[in-house]
Protein backbone atom coordinates (compact mmCIF):
# COMPACT_ATOMS: atom_id res chain seq x y z
CA UNK A 1 0.00 0.00 0.00
CA UNK A 2 2.57 2.60 1.06
CA UNK A 3 5.02 1.14 -1.97
CA UNK A 4 1.66 1.73 -4.56
CA UNK A 5 1.54 5.21 -2.91
CA UNK A 6 5.12 6.35 -2.81
CA UNK A 7 5.44 4.91 -6.58
CA UNK A 8 1.88 6.86 -7.69
CA UNK A 9 3.59 9.97 -6.60
CA UNK A 10 6.68 9.67 -7.79
CA UNK A 11 4.92 8.77 -11.14
CA UNK A 12 3.38 11.73 -11.26
CA UNK A 13 6.41 13.84 -10.66
CA UNK A 14 7.72 12.38 -13.77
CA UNK A 15 4.53 11.51 -15.84
CA UNK A 16 3.57 14.31 -18.60
CA UNK A 17 1.11 12.26 -20.34
CA UNK A 18 -0.51 9.12 -19.36
CA UNK A 19 -2.93 7.24 -21.96
CA UNK A 20 -4.99 4.27 -20.15
CA UNK A 21 -6.96 2.34 -22.21
CA UNK A 22 -7.70 4.39 -24.64
CA UNK A 23 -10.67 3.82 -27.14
CA UNK A 24 -11.94 5.62 -30.15
CA UNK A 25 -12.17 5.89 -33.58
CA UNK A 26 -14.62 7.29 -36.46
CA UNK A 27 -18.35 6.28 -35.88
CA UNK A 28 -19.15 3.03 -36.21
CA UNK A 29 -15.49 2.40 -36.61
CA UNK A 30 -13.29 1.73 -34.30
CA UNK A 31 -10.20 2.29 -34.82
CA UNK A 32 -8.03 2.40 -31.14
CA UNK A 33 -8.42 -0.99 -29.10
CA UNK A 34 -7.26 0.13 -25.76
CA UNK A 35 -4.22 1.86 -26.04
CA UNK A 36 -1.90 2.41 -23.23
CA UNK A 37 1.43 4.93 -23.37
CA UNK A 38 3.44 7.03 -21.26
CA UNK A 39 5.47 10.22 -21.95
CA UNK A 40 7.81 11.26 -19.20
CA UNK A 41 8.87 14.52 -18.65
CA UNK A 42 11.30 16.81 -21.10
CA UNK A 43 11.36 13.02 -22.70
CA UNK A 44 11.41 12.91 -27.06
CA UNK A 45 8.40 9.74 -27.65
CA UNK A 46 7.85 7.99 -30.40
CA UNK A 47 5.13 6.14 -31.73
CA UNK A 48 5.61 4.25 -35.00
CA UNK A 49 3.96 1.37 -36.82
CA UNK A 50 2.19 1.04 -40.46
CA UNK A 51 0.00 2.76 -41.97
CA UNK A 52 -3.49 2.94 -40.49
CA UNK A 53 -2.03 1.49 -37.37
CA UNK A 54 -4.17 4.20 -35.74
CA UNK A 55 -1.21 6.63 -34.69
CA UNK A 56 -2.94 9.85 -36.23
CA UNK A 57 -6.18 8.66 -34.61
CA UNK A 58 -3.79 8.64 -30.89
CA UNK A 59 -2.75 12.04 -31.44
CA UNK A 60 -5.84 13.36 -32.61
CA UNK A 61 -7.45 11.92 -29.76
CA UNK A 62 -5.43 12.98 -27.28
CA UNK A 63 -5.41 16.69 -28.62
CA UNK A 64 -9.59 16.18 -28.83
CA UNK A 65 -10.13 17.00 -32.35
CA UNK A 66 -11.40 12.95 -32.07
CA UNK A 67 -13.42 12.34 -29.37
CA UNK A 68 -12.41 9.12 -26.94
CA UNK A 69 -14.72 6.89 -26.75
CA UNK A 70 -13.54 5.08 -23.27
CA UNK A 71 -10.47 4.68 -21.41
CA UNK A 72 -8.62 7.93 -19.88
CA UNK A 73 -6.07 10.50 -20.40
CA UNK A 74 -3.70 11.88 -17.81
CA UNK A 75 -1.67 14.92 -18.21
CA UNK A 76 0.41 15.84 -15.74
CA UNK A 77 -1.26 13.47 -13.41
CA UNK A 78 -4.77 15.78 -14.01
CA UNK A 79 -7.76 14.07 -15.88
CA UNK A 80 -8.62 15.74 -19.26
CA UNK A 81 -10.29 12.91 -20.84
CA UNK A 82 -13.46 14.64 -21.55
CA UNK A 83 -11.66 18.77 -21.82
CA UNK A 84 -12.06 20.65 -25.21
CA UNK A 85 -9.14 21.22 -27.61
CA UNK A 86 -9.22 25.00 -26.67
CA UNK A 87 -8.61 24.17 -23.02
CA UNK A 88 -5.87 21.51 -23.48
CA UNK A 89 -4.25 24.07 -25.49
CA UNK A 90 -4.41 26.57 -22.77
CA UNK A 91 -2.76 23.91 -20.54
CA UNK A 92 -0.25 23.65 -22.83
CA UNK A 93 -0.77 20.68 -24.96
CA UNK A 94 -0.66 21.24 -28.34
CA UNK A 95 -0.63 19.40 -31.74
CA UNK A 96 1.08 19.98 -35.29
CA UNK A 97 -1.40 17.97 -37.55
CA UNK A 98 -0.79 15.86 -40.71
CA UNK A 99 -0.43 18.23 -43.38
CA UNK A 100 0.00 21.08 -41.30
CA UNK A 101 -2.89 22.84 -41.63
CA UNK A 102 -2.12 26.59 -41.87
CA UNK A 103 -3.65 29.67 -43.03
CA UNK A 104 -2.89 29.68 -46.74
CA UNK A 105 -3.40 33.40 -47.57
CA UNK A 106 -1.87 34.62 -44.05
CA UNK A 107 1.72 35.30 -43.68
CA UNK A 108 4.07 33.71 -42.02
CA UNK A 109 3.84 36.31 -39.01
CA UNK A 110 0.39 36.39 -38.96
CA UNK A 111 0.33 32.45 -38.81
CA UNK A 112 3.08 32.71 -35.70
CA UNK A 113 1.27 34.97 -34.12
CA UNK A 114 -2.32 32.96 -34.24
CA UNK A 115 -0.59 29.91 -32.64
CA UNK A 116 -0.38 32.82 -29.50
CA UNK A 117 -3.75 33.03 -29.41
CA UNK A 118 -4.64 32.33 -25.78
CA UNK A 119 -4.12 35.22 -23.37
CA UNK A 120 -1.59 33.54 -21.63
CA UNK A 121 0.94 32.97 -24.55
CA UNK A 122 0.03 36.34 -26.30
CA UNK A 123 1.60 37.89 -23.55
CA UNK A 124 4.99 36.03 -24.00
CA UNK A 125 4.80 36.66 -27.89
CA UNK A 126 7.52 38.94 -28.15
CA UNK A 127 9.55 36.08 -26.10
CA UNK A 128 8.42 33.57 -28.33
CA UNK A 129 9.34 35.17 -32.01
CA UNK A 130 13.02 34.88 -31.09
CA UNK A 131 12.61 31.43 -29.70
CA UNK A 132 10.87 30.25 -32.92
CA UNK A 133 13.39 32.70 -35.27
CA UNK A 134 16.29 31.16 -33.58
CA UNK A 135 14.73 27.75 -34.01
CA UNK A 136 14.02 28.37 -37.69
CA UNK A 137 16.58 31.01 -38.89
CA UNK A 138 14.94 31.89 -42.39
CA UNK A 139 11.74 31.94 -40.90
CA UNK A 140 12.67 35.39 -40.61
CA UNK A 141 13.24 36.35 -43.80
CA UNK A 142 10.24 35.03 -44.89
CA UNK A 143 7.56 36.82 -42.45
CA UNK A 144 5.84 38.88 -44.40
CA UNK A 145 5.35 36.30 -46.96
CA UNK A 146 2.12 34.15 -47.31
CA UNK A 147 2.40 30.79 -46.13
CA UNK A 148 0.99 29.13 -49.33
CA UNK A 149 4.07 30.04 -50.94
CA UNK A 150 6.22 28.81 -49.09
CA UNK A 151 8.59 25.26 -49.51
CA UNK A 152 6.95 22.41 -47.50
CA UNK A 153 10.26 22.37 -45.36
CA UNK A 154 9.73 25.97 -44.90
CA UNK A 155 5.79 25.35 -44.39
CA UNK A 156 6.76 22.70 -41.74
CA UNK A 157 8.87 24.95 -40.14
CA UNK A 158 5.99 26.99 -39.84
CA UNK A 159 3.55 24.97 -38.14
CA UNK A 160 6.34 23.46 -35.55
CA UNK A 161 7.04 27.34 -34.69
CA UNK A 162 3.06 28.21 -34.75
CA UNK A 163 3.08 25.10 -32.06
CA UNK A 164 5.59 27.06 -29.69
CA UNK A 165 3.94 30.29 -30.00
CA UNK A 166 1.51 28.48 -27.64
CA UNK A 167 4.21 28.13 -25.60
CA UNK A 168 3.49 24.70 -24.72
CA UNK A 169 4.40 21.83 -22.31
CA UNK A 170 4.25 18.61 -24.54
CA UNK A 171 4.35 18.99 -28.65
CA UNK A 172 2.90 16.02 -30.75
CA UNK A 173 3.85 16.22 -34.29
CA UNK A 174 1.61 14.30 -36.42
CA UNK A 175 4.48 12.69 -39.37
CA UNK A 176 6.66 15.91 -39.26
CA UNK A 177 8.81 14.61 -42.12
CA UNK A 178 6.10 13.72 -44.56
CA UNK A 179 7.16 14.49 -48.09
CA UNK A 180 9.82 16.47 -47.12
CA UNK A 181 13.59 16.13 -48.62
CA UNK A 182 15.91 14.21 -46.83
CA UNK A 183 18.17 17.30 -45.85
CA UNK A 184 15.14 18.96 -44.08
CA UNK A 185 14.32 15.61 -42.45
CA UNK A 186 17.67 15.92 -40.55
CA UNK A 187 16.48 20.08 -39.91
CA UNK A 188 13.18 19.21 -38.83
CA UNK A 189 14.23 16.49 -36.11
CA UNK A 190 17.02 18.60 -35.10
CA UNK A 191 14.74 21.21 -34.44
CA UNK A 192 12.75 19.29 -32.00
CA UNK A 193 16.01 17.79 -30.10
CA UNK A 194 16.79 21.14 -29.31
CA UNK A 195 13.34 22.23 -28.69
CA UNK A 196 13.60 19.15 -25.50
CA UNK A 197 17.18 20.99 -24.80
CA UNK A 198 16.66 24.47 -24.67
CA UNK A 199 12.97 24.84 -23.27
CA UNK A 200 12.78 21.53 -21.66
CA UNK A 201 9.56 20.58 -23.75
CA UNK A 202 8.20 16.36 -23.98
CA UNK A 203 7.34 15.81 -27.35
CA UNK A 204 5.29 12.89 -28.97
CA UNK A 205 5.67 12.24 -32.20
CA UNK A 206 4.31 9.34 -34.74
CA UNK A 207 6.37 8.68 -37.61
CA UNK A 208 7.20 6.99 -40.98
CA UNK A 209 10.92 6.88 -41.05
CA UNK A 210 11.77 4.66 -38.57
CA UNK A 211 15.09 5.16 -38.82
CA UNK A 212 15.96 8.79 -37.97
CA UNK A 213 12.46 8.35 -35.23
CA UNK A 214 14.93 5.86 -33.51
CA UNK A 215 18.05 8.22 -33.32
CA UNK A 216 16.46 10.60 -31.56
CA UNK A 217 13.62 9.28 -29.29
CA UNK A 218 14.35 8.03 -25.70
CA UNK A 219 11.76 5.82 -25.50
CA UNK A 220 9.49 3.90 -28.28
CA UNK A 221 6.04 2.42 -28.85
CA UNK A 222 5.43 0.35 -31.49
CA UNK A 223 1.41 0.10 -33.00
CA UNK A 224 -0.56 -2.11 -35.05
CA UNK A 225 -4.30 -2.34 -35.47
CA UNK A 226 -5.53 0.07 -32.60
CA UNK A 227 -2.68 -1.02 -29.76
CA UNK A 228 0.43 -1.16 -28.61
CA UNK A 229 2.68 -4.14 -29.88
CA UNK A 230 6.26 -3.19 -28.48
CA UNK A 231 7.52 -0.85 -26.52
CA UNK A 232 11.46 0.12 -25.19
CA UNK A 233 14.11 2.35 -25.85
CA UNK A 234 15.50 2.68 -28.88
CA UNK A 235 18.33 -0.15 -28.22
CA UNK A 236 15.53 -2.61 -27.12
CA UNK A 237 13.79 -1.97 -30.16
CA UNK A 238 16.57 -2.78 -32.74
CA UNK A 239 17.06 -5.94 -30.54
CA UNK A 240 13.44 -6.83 -31.22
CA UNK A 241 14.02 -8.43 -34.84
CA UNK A 242 11.35 -9.82 -35.27
CA UNK A 243 9.30 -7.08 -34.18
CA UNK A 244 11.12 -4.97 -36.44
CA UNK A 245 10.40 -6.96 -39.14
CA UNK A 246 6.35 -7.20 -38.97
CA UNK A 247 5.50 -3.94 -37.90
CA UNK A 248 8.65 -1.27 -39.43
CA UNK A 249 9.70 -3.58 -42.19
CA UNK A 250 13.25 -2.59 -41.23
CA UNK B 1 -30.05 61.83 -73.28
CA UNK B 2 -29.05 58.55 -73.38
CA UNK B 3 -25.88 58.82 -71.54
CA UNK B 4 -28.16 60.76 -68.71
CA UNK B 5 -30.27 58.30 -68.10
CA UNK B 6 -27.68 55.64 -68.22
CA UNK B 7 -25.71 57.67 -65.70
CA UNK B 8 -28.89 57.88 -63.45
CA UNK B 9 -29.78 54.14 -63.55
CA UNK B 10 -26.10 53.51 -62.73
CA UNK B 11 -26.12 55.69 -59.44
CA UNK B 12 -29.40 53.94 -58.65
CA UNK B 13 -27.87 50.66 -59.79
CA UNK B 14 -24.81 51.64 -57.81
CA UNK B 15 -26.68 52.43 -54.03
CA UNK B 16 -28.54 49.53 -54.95
CA UNK B 17 -25.68 47.20 -55.38
CA UNK B 18 -23.83 48.57 -51.86
CA UNK B 19 -27.00 47.00 -50.04
CA UNK B 20 -27.30 43.81 -52.32
CA UNK B 21 -23.45 43.57 -51.27
CA UNK B 22 -24.39 44.12 -47.71
CA UNK B 23 -26.57 41.75 -47.78
CA UNK B 24 -25.10 39.11 -48.98
CA UNK B 25 -22.37 39.58 -46.29
CA UNK B 26 -23.81 37.97 -43.25
CA UNK B 27 -24.40 34.31 -46.43
CA UNK B 28 -20.65 34.61 -47.09
CA UNK B 29 -19.61 34.67 -43.35
CA UNK B 30 -21.96 31.62 -42.28
CA UNK B 31 -20.47 29.83 -45.49
CA UNK B 32 -17.14 30.90 -44.92
CA UNK B 33 -17.22 29.83 -41.24
CA UNK B 34 -19.22 26.64 -41.33
CA UNK B 35 -19.90 26.30 -44.92
CA UNK B 36 -23.50 25.97 -44.48
CA UNK B 37 -25.61 27.31 -46.99
CA UNK B 38 -28.42 29.51 -45.35
CA UNK B 39 -31.06 28.73 -47.82
CA UNK B 40 -33.68 30.79 -45.55
CA UNK B 41 -31.56 33.92 -46.03
CA UNK B 42 -34.19 35.51 -48.28
CA UNK B 43 -36.48 35.27 -44.94
CA UNK B 44 -34.46 37.00 -42.92
CA UNK B 45 -34.35 40.08 -45.47
CA UNK B 46 -37.93 39.97 -45.26
CA UNK B 47 -37.84 40.03 -41.34
CA UNK B 48 -35.96 43.10 -41.53
CA UNK B 49 -38.07 44.90 -43.34
CA UNK B 50 -40.91 44.36 -41.69
CA UNK B 51 -39.12 45.61 -38.47
CA UNK B 52 -38.29 48.66 -40.29
CA UNK B 53 -41.64 48.94 -41.25
CA UNK B 54 -43.35 48.11 -37.87
CA UNK B 55 -40.72 51.13 -36.30
CA UNK B 56 -41.94 53.23 -38.81
CA UNK B 57 -45.92 52.65 -38.83
CA UNK B 58 -46.73 51.14 -35.38
CA UNK B 59 -44.45 52.99 -33.11
CA UNK B 60 -43.74 56.52 -35.53
CA UNK B 61 -40.17 56.24 -35.29
CA UNK B 62 -37.59 57.11 -37.61
CA UNK B 63 -36.53 53.39 -39.52
CA UNK B 64 -32.75 54.97 -38.59
CA UNK B 65 -33.72 52.86 -34.98
CA UNK B 66 -34.47 50.35 -36.81
CA UNK B 67 -31.21 49.47 -37.84
CA UNK B 68 -29.54 48.69 -34.34
CA UNK B 69 -32.54 46.59 -33.09
CA UNK B 70 -32.49 44.44 -36.13
CA UNK B 71 -29.39 43.67 -35.51
CA UNK B 72 -29.73 42.68 -32.23
CA UNK B 73 -33.33 41.05 -33.43
CA UNK B 74 -31.22 38.84 -35.53
CA UNK B 75 -28.50 38.36 -33.50
CA UNK B 76 -30.33 37.02 -30.98
CA UNK B 77 -33.04 34.74 -33.79
CA UNK B 78 -29.49 33.54 -34.68
CA UNK B 79 -28.07 32.12 -31.52
CA UNK B 80 -31.03 30.24 -31.08
CA UNK B 81 -31.36 29.16 -34.05
CA UNK B 82 -27.91 27.99 -33.62
CA UNK B 83 -28.24 26.77 -30.28
CA UNK B 84 -31.00 25.02 -30.62
CA UNK B 85 -30.33 23.35 -34.75
CA UNK B 86 -27.73 24.78 -36.46
CA UNK B 87 -25.04 24.04 -33.86
CA UNK B 88 -26.31 20.58 -34.02
CA UNK B 89 -25.71 19.63 -37.97
CA UNK B 90 -21.78 21.12 -37.74
CA UNK B 91 -20.78 17.86 -38.75
CA UNK B 92 -23.35 16.10 -40.53
CA UNK B 93 -24.25 15.97 -44.21
CA UNK B 94 -24.70 19.38 -46.00
CA UNK B 95 -28.62 18.30 -47.15
CA UNK B 96 -29.58 17.93 -43.57
CA UNK B 97 -28.41 21.48 -43.34
CA UNK B 98 -29.66 22.76 -46.20
CA UNK B 99 -32.95 21.03 -45.02
CA UNK B 100 -32.70 23.13 -41.29
CA UNK B 101 -32.10 26.72 -43.04
CA UNK B 102 -35.17 26.14 -45.66
CA UNK B 103 -37.55 25.34 -42.87
CA UNK B 104 -36.02 28.15 -40.89
CA UNK B 105 -36.93 30.40 -43.90
CA UNK B 106 -40.24 28.78 -43.67
CA UNK B 107 -41.43 28.90 -40.31
CA UNK B 108 -39.77 33.15 -40.37
CA UNK B 109 -42.15 33.49 -43.21
CA UNK B 110 -45.47 32.07 -41.58
CA UNK B 111 -44.77 33.91 -38.23
CA UNK B 112 -44.36 36.93 -39.92
CA UNK B 113 -47.77 36.50 -42.23
CA UNK B 114 -49.33 35.34 -38.99
CA UNK B 115 -48.11 38.49 -37.20
CA UNK B 116 -48.81 40.73 -40.15
CA UNK B 117 -51.05 39.29 -42.59
CA UNK B 118 -50.49 37.95 -46.05
CA UNK B 119 -51.38 41.29 -48.07
CA UNK B 120 -48.47 43.71 -49.36
CA UNK B 121 -47.57 46.41 -47.26
CA UNK B 122 -45.57 49.27 -47.76
CA UNK B 123 -44.77 52.94 -46.46
CA UNK B 124 -43.43 56.03 -47.36
CA UNK B 125 -40.51 57.54 -45.47
CA UNK B 126 -39.58 61.02 -47.18
CA UNK B 127 -36.82 63.40 -45.71
CA UNK B 128 -36.49 65.19 -49.07
CA UNK B 129 -34.44 64.66 -52.39
CA UNK B 130 -31.31 65.98 -54.14
CA UNK B 131 -31.18 66.73 -57.51
CA UNK B 132 -28.09 65.99 -59.18
CA UNK B 133 -27.22 66.51 -62.89
CA UNK B 134 -28.58 63.70 -64.31
CA UNK B 135 -31.18 62.39 -61.86
CA UNK B 136 -32.90 62.87 -58.48
CA UNK B 137 -32.25 60.82 -55.86
CA UNK B 138 -34.22 60.41 -52.42
CA UNK B 139 -32.34 61.26 -49.38
CA UNK B 140 -33.05 57.96 -47.94
CA UNK B 141 -31.16 56.05 -50.73
CA UNK B 142 -28.32 58.18 -50.07
CA UNK B 143 -28.61 57.31 -46.22
CA UNK B 144 -29.04 53.57 -47.20
CA UNK B 145 -25.68 53.90 -49.55
CA UNK B 146 -23.83 55.49 -46.33
CA UNK B 147 -25.14 53.19 -43.91
CA UNK B 148 -23.94 49.95 -46.21
CA UNK B 149 -20.86 51.13 -46.99
CA UNK B 150 -20.07 51.57 -42.75
CA UNK B 151 -21.52 48.50 -42.14
CA UNK B 152 -18.67 47.04 -44.64
CA UNK B 153 -15.95 49.20 -42.80
CA UNK B 154 -17.19 47.76 -39.68
CA UNK B 155 -16.94 44.31 -40.38
CA UNK B 156 -13.79 45.15 -42.09
CA UNK B 157 -11.99 46.48 -39.10
CA UNK B 158 -13.56 44.09 -37.19
CA UNK B 159 -12.35 40.86 -39.00
CA UNK B 160 -9.20 42.94 -39.34
CA UNK B 161 -8.33 44.39 -36.28
CA UNK B 162 -10.10 42.20 -32.77
CA UNK B 163 -9.02 39.30 -31.77
CA UNK B 164 -12.16 37.53 -32.42
CA UNK B 165 -12.64 38.65 -36.13
CA UNK B 166 -8.95 37.38 -36.61
CA UNK B 167 -9.83 34.15 -34.78
CA UNK B 168 -12.82 33.93 -37.47
CA UNK B 169 -10.52 34.39 -39.80
CA UNK B 170 -8.57 31.75 -39.07
CA UNK B 171 -11.56 29.19 -38.66
CA UNK B 172 -12.44 30.51 -42.36
CA UNK B 173 -8.79 29.86 -43.85
CA UNK B 174 -8.05 26.27 -41.64
CA UNK B 175 -10.38 24.71 -38.87
CA UNK B 176 -8.12 22.33 -37.55
CA UNK B 177 -5.25 25.17 -37.67
CA UNK B 178 -7.62 27.40 -35.56
CA UNK B 179 -8.25 23.88 -33.55
CA UNK B 180 -4.34 23.78 -32.97
CA UNK B 181 -4.23 27.38 -32.04
CA UNK B 182 -6.00 26.93 -29.43
CA UNK B 183 -9.12 28.57 -30.97
CA UNK B 184 -12.89 27.79 -29.66
CA UNK B 185 -14.12 26.63 -33.17
CA UNK B 186 -17.45 25.81 -31.86
CA UNK B 187 -17.64 29.47 -30.44
CA UNK B 188 -16.69 30.69 -34.04
CA UNK B 189 -19.52 28.73 -35.58
CA UNK B 190 -22.34 30.12 -33.13
CA UNK B 191 -20.57 33.68 -33.39
CA UNK B 192 -19.98 33.76 -37.45
CA UNK B 193 -24.13 32.36 -37.23
CA UNK B 194 -25.36 34.93 -35.21
CA UNK B 195 -23.74 38.09 -36.22
CA UNK B 196 -24.60 36.99 -40.06
CA UNK B 197 -27.90 36.91 -39.13
CA UNK B 198 -27.55 39.96 -37.51
CA UNK B 199 -26.14 41.55 -40.62
CA UNK B 200 -29.02 40.20 -42.74
CA UNK B 201 -31.91 41.03 -40.60
CA UNK B 202 -30.14 44.27 -40.72
CA UNK B 203 -30.03 44.12 -44.44
CA UNK B 204 -33.91 44.30 -44.46
CA UNK B 205 -34.04 47.55 -42.84
CA UNK B 206 -31.40 49.45 -45.03
CA UNK B 207 -33.50 47.72 -48.54
CA UNK B 208 -36.79 49.69 -47.07
CA UNK B 209 -34.38 52.85 -47.63
CA UNK B 210 -34.42 52.31 -51.14
CA UNK B 211 -38.02 50.70 -51.39
CA UNK B 212 -40.10 50.80 -48.97
CA UNK B 213 -43.21 49.51 -51.05
CA UNK B 214 -44.75 45.90 -51.90
CA UNK B 215 -43.04 44.25 -48.52
CA UNK B 216 -45.00 40.77 -47.66
CA UNK B 217 -43.84 37.77 -45.91
CA UNK B 218 -43.13 35.96 -49.34
CA UNK B 219 -40.47 38.33 -50.98
CA UNK B 220 -37.21 36.92 -49.60
CA UNK B 221 -36.97 34.30 -52.61
CA UNK B 222 -35.64 36.92 -55.31
CA UNK B 223 -33.25 38.06 -52.41
CA UNK B 224 -31.99 34.51 -51.70
CA UNK B 225 -31.62 34.01 -55.32
CA UNK B 226 -29.82 37.53 -55.54
CA UNK B 227 -27.59 36.65 -53.13
CA UNK B 228 -26.40 33.41 -53.81
CA UNK B 229 -25.92 35.00 -57.35
CA UNK B 230 -23.75 37.88 -55.75
CA UNK B 231 -21.97 35.31 -53.11
CA UNK B 232 -20.69 33.36 -56.59
CA UNK B 233 -19.99 36.25 -57.64
CA UNK B 234 -17.45 37.89 -55.19
CA UNK B 235 -16.21 34.69 -54.12
CA UNK B 236 -18.16 31.90 -51.70
CA UNK B 237 -16.66 32.65 -48.16
CA UNK B 238 -15.40 36.26 -48.50
CA UNK B 239 -17.55 38.56 -46.74
CA UNK B 240 -15.77 41.86 -48.81
CA UNK B 241 -15.80 39.60 -51.97
CA UNK B 242 -19.61 39.84 -51.30
CA UNK B 243 -19.95 43.17 -51.00
CA UNK B 244 -17.72 44.02 -54.33
CA UNK B 245 -20.07 41.06 -55.99
CA UNK B 246 -23.27 43.04 -54.95
CA UNK B 247 -22.07 46.87 -56.59
CA UNK B 248 -21.19 44.71 -59.93
CA UNK B 249 -24.70 43.03 -59.82
CA UNK B 250 -26.34 46.21 -58.72
CA UNK B 251 -24.50 47.94 -61.83
CA UNK B 252 -24.77 45.64 -64.41
CA UNK B 253 -29.08 44.90 -63.59
CA UNK B 254 -29.86 48.78 -63.40
CA UNK B 255 -27.29 49.63 -66.42
CA UNK B 256 -28.37 47.15 -68.92
CA UNK B 257 -31.92 47.74 -67.95
CA UNK B 258 -31.36 51.11 -69.64
CA UNK B 259 -29.32 49.40 -72.77
CA UNK B 260 -32.67 46.82 -73.39
CA UNK B 261 -34.87 49.50 -73.45
CA UNK B 262 -33.43 50.81 -76.10
CA UNK B 263 -33.82 47.96 -77.92
CA UNK B 264 -37.56 47.98 -79.69
CA UNK B 265 -39.91 44.89 -79.15
CA UNK B 266 -38.38 43.56 -75.95
CA UNK B 267 -39.31 43.49 -72.64
CA UNK B 268 -36.27 45.34 -71.09
CA UNK B 269 -36.70 43.89 -67.13
CA UNK B 270 -36.90 40.20 -67.60
CA UNK B 271 -33.57 40.24 -69.90
CA UNK B 272 -31.84 42.05 -67.45
CA UNK B 273 -31.86 38.67 -65.21
CA UNK B 274 -30.34 37.03 -68.15
CA UNK B 275 -27.65 39.74 -68.69
CA UNK B 276 -26.47 39.69 -64.86
CA UNK B 277 -26.37 35.19 -65.06
CA UNK B 278 -24.30 36.15 -68.59
CA UNK B 279 -21.89 38.40 -66.87
CA UNK B 280 -21.69 35.56 -64.02
CA UNK B 281 -21.01 33.38 -65.92
CA UNK B 282 -17.68 34.84 -67.43
CA UNK B 283 -16.33 35.85 -64.36
CA UNK B 284 -16.37 32.67 -63.11
CA UNK B 285 -14.82 31.53 -66.83
CA UNK B 286 -12.36 33.92 -65.85
CA UNK B 287 -11.65 33.65 -62.19
CA UNK B 288 -13.46 30.10 -60.82
CA UNK B 289 -13.55 31.08 -57.50
CA UNK B 290 -15.16 34.48 -57.90
CA UNK B 291 -13.69 37.99 -57.27
CA UNK B 292 -12.17 37.67 -53.72
CA UNK B 293 -12.65 33.77 -53.58
CA UNK B 294 -10.14 31.65 -52.21
CA UNK B 295 -9.99 28.19 -53.24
Amino acid sequence: MIRGLLRFTLGRESEMLKVDNLESGYRPMQVLWGLNLEVKKGSITSLLGPNGAGKSTTLKTVFGSVLPWNGKILYEGMDITELPTHSKVEKGIVLVPEGRHLFPNMTVKENLIMGAYSEEAAKRQVESFELVYSLFPVLKERTKQRASSLSGGEQQMVAIGRALMVRPKIMMLDEPSQGLAPRLVIQVFEAIERMRGEIGLSVLFVEQNVETSLDISDYVYIMHEGSIKAEGTPKEIRALTDIREAYLGV
Amino acid sequence: MLLQQLSGNLTQGLILGAIYGMATMGLNLIFGVMKIVNVGHGAFIMLGTFVSFAIFTYLGLTPIVAIPLAFIVGFALGSLFFYFIIGKLTNAPELNSLLATFAIGMLIEEVTKFIFGSEWRGFTWDVGRVTLPFTVLPITKIYAFIISILVVIALYLWLRMTRSGTALRAVVEDKEGARVCGINVDRMYALSFSIGIGLTVMSGVILTFFISVGLNPYMGGAYTLRAFVIAVLGGLGSPLGAFFGGVIFGLVENGSYTLLSLIPGIEPFSLTRFVTFFILLIILLVRPTGLLGVK
